[in-house]
């Protein structure tokens, strides 16, 4: 049985929004809205999520600013910070709430603006981007958020000889579908030649193999269970995983096998009494491309070990047995890190529903989200199925 | 417990060129950095250790975009194994790779006075 319905579901264009976080929200949260059919007064309360815009835009108590802004001032709004699995983690709790009859009808979203045009330049994001690993104990070293994935990437490279060339075709998978969703922020293919062509971020990473940083929003209506019939379209919520592992890096049992991603996605499974082989495609935190090859071992999705050789046999395209970010993922599609988890849940949202156009995996029936936070700190694994 | 290892003892550790970690009584793991509770079992009964300043290079990377404050390209940092515990540090001299021996060879600080390990090739 389900837990919750997304019933409505609406995200901006990532990429440059020249535009206060209010009104960039307002352009995910009404056509969520419109999407559901459901008026601001139907809506019990607002889940939300934004990272780091105390930080990076000195704009902090979000809540009933959003909230004002898109004609919901009253209702009862709480803003989650879980670095890049902040929107997810708000999503996890608005499911709770209506899984547990708190609320009906809730609105979950995210907003930040992450790029150097339009807030802080380079150093300075890399910087507050790097405010997710530990202060002491990580960040003295001079280490970034692609240094933090560059180590577990290192360690799986060395482990099971996941190569440089298996990165690449991650991002030019990636690219490729990100080409076909008018929202992602790169709409351009590329090629392996192309990517290991770039300049080193930090190694084994290239610039290719990065998320850019983004300016975005998304959004989605979660209603309870009992009620999702009343509405068009719903899209059943069948299971929320969400755990942590230890920080820093240096006292996680085994780094790269990322742990958490692990135990989220066995409580997910769990919950929706479902298994990773039931998995039509998946939307994974692929933050890096070496991220998108530990989550897809760590959501069961392939064999450990097997990730990079996925990637390089196709498996893990549209068109292959388990398809991967058929959205473009981080990679393409962009990473404004508090709405990066809403919009993963508009993809399985628009898939499961058949209306995701030119990259629709054809016969989509249940997928799975994997949103991660920190140094691989916090993950929330979402399992949705298509309500038939 | 009056004697738990705090973050002021285990950077006066690593600017004298020691390293400093705790060992759990209950489940026997070790960490290599200060906490109030064993992470794997929450067991308070943790012990003040004296790591080993030498081991081996767990996983690297050469950082070529530094966030802002830090002037450098290409520094390495790399988690080390050191006996039973991790510690992550930045290498001062020389460049290594998974499974290269490594020993302390100093500090790095931060613009807030916070201190990392330096470790060069041994
Ligand atoms: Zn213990």
């Amino acid at each position: 049985m389900a837990r919750a319905a997304v019933v409505g579901a609406g995200m901006t264009k990532f990429g440059v929004h020249d535009k206060p976080l209010q009104e960039l929200f307002g352009e995910a949260a009404l056509p969520a809205l419109d999407d559901a059919g459901v008026e601001p007064s139907e809506i019990d309360a607002f889940y939300f999520g934004n990272a780091m815009s105390g930080q990076a835009e000195n704009d902090t108590h979000l809540g009933p600013k959003l909230a004002s802004h898109v004609g919901m001032a009253g209702v009862p709004v709480q803003r989650f910070e879980d670095a890049c699995a902040t929107s997810s983690n708000a999503f996890k709790n608005a499911v709770e709430a209506v899984d547990a009859g708190v609320h009906d009808v809730v609105l979950v979203g995210g907003v930040e603006r992450c790029t150097p045009e339009t807030g802080k330049d380079t150093a300075a994001m890399t910087r507050i981007f790097a405010s997710a690993s530990h202060r002491q104990y990580e960040q003295p070293t001079g280490l970034t958020f692609p240094g933090v994935f560059a180590l577990f990437t290192k360690r799986h490279m060395h482990e099971y000889g996941t190569t440089e060339e298996q990165l690449a075709e991650v991002a030019v998978k990636n690219h490729g579908n990100g080409a076909l969703n008018p929202n992602a922020h790169f709409g351009k293919e590329t090629t392996v030649e192309e990517a290991l062509d770039g300049p080193i971020v930090a190694d084994p990473f290239r610039l290719m193999d990065c998320c850019p940083f983004s300016d975005g929003a998304s959004a989605v209506v979660v209603v309870s269970e009992e009620l999702a019939d009343s509405y068009d379209a719903p899209v059943d919520v069948s299971g929320v995983g969400h755990a942590t592992d230890v920080v820093p890096i240096g006292d996680k049992e085994t780094p790269h096998v990322t742990q958490a991603a692990r135990d989220a996605a066995a409580q997910a499974y769990e919950q929706a009494d479902t298994s990773a082989a039931e998995m039509d495609f998946a939307e994974v935190h692929d933050c890096f491309t070496g991220a998108e090859i530990l989550a897809s071992e760590a959501l069961g999705l392939v064999e450990d070990g097997e990730g990079g050789p996925a990637a390089e046999a196709g498996r893990t395209a549209r068109d292959g047995d388990v398809p991967i970010n058929p959205s473009g993922g981080l990679k393409a599609k962009g990473h404004p890190i508090g709405a990066t988890g809403t919009a993963q849940l508009v993809e399985l949202t628009e898939q499961l529903r058949g209306t995701a156009g030119e990259r629709q995996i054809d016969g989509a029936d249940s997928a799975v989200a994997h949103n991660l936070g920190g140094d691989a700190a916090t993950t929330v694994v979402t399992v949705m199925e298509a309500r038939r | 417990m009056s004697d738990r290892l705090t973050h002021g003892e285990w950077s006066d550790a690593v600017e004298s060129g020691d390293l400093l970690g705790q060992t759990c009584s209950d489940c026997g793991k070790t960490q290599g950095t200060p906490k109030a509770a064993c992470p794997h079992c929450g067991s308070r009964a943790l012990e003040t250790v004296e790591l080993p300043t030498d081991g081996v290079v767990y996983t690297e990377t050469t950082i070529n975009v530094p966030p802002v404050g830090i002037e450098e390209r290409g520094y390495q940092v790399a988690v080390v194994d050191l006996g039973e515990a991790r510690v992550m540090g930045r290498l001062s001299d020389g460049e290594v790779e998974i499974g290269d021996p490594v020993e302390l060879s100093g500090f790095t600080e931060d613009d807030d006075g916070y201190v990392a390990p330096a470790f060069e090739p041994r």
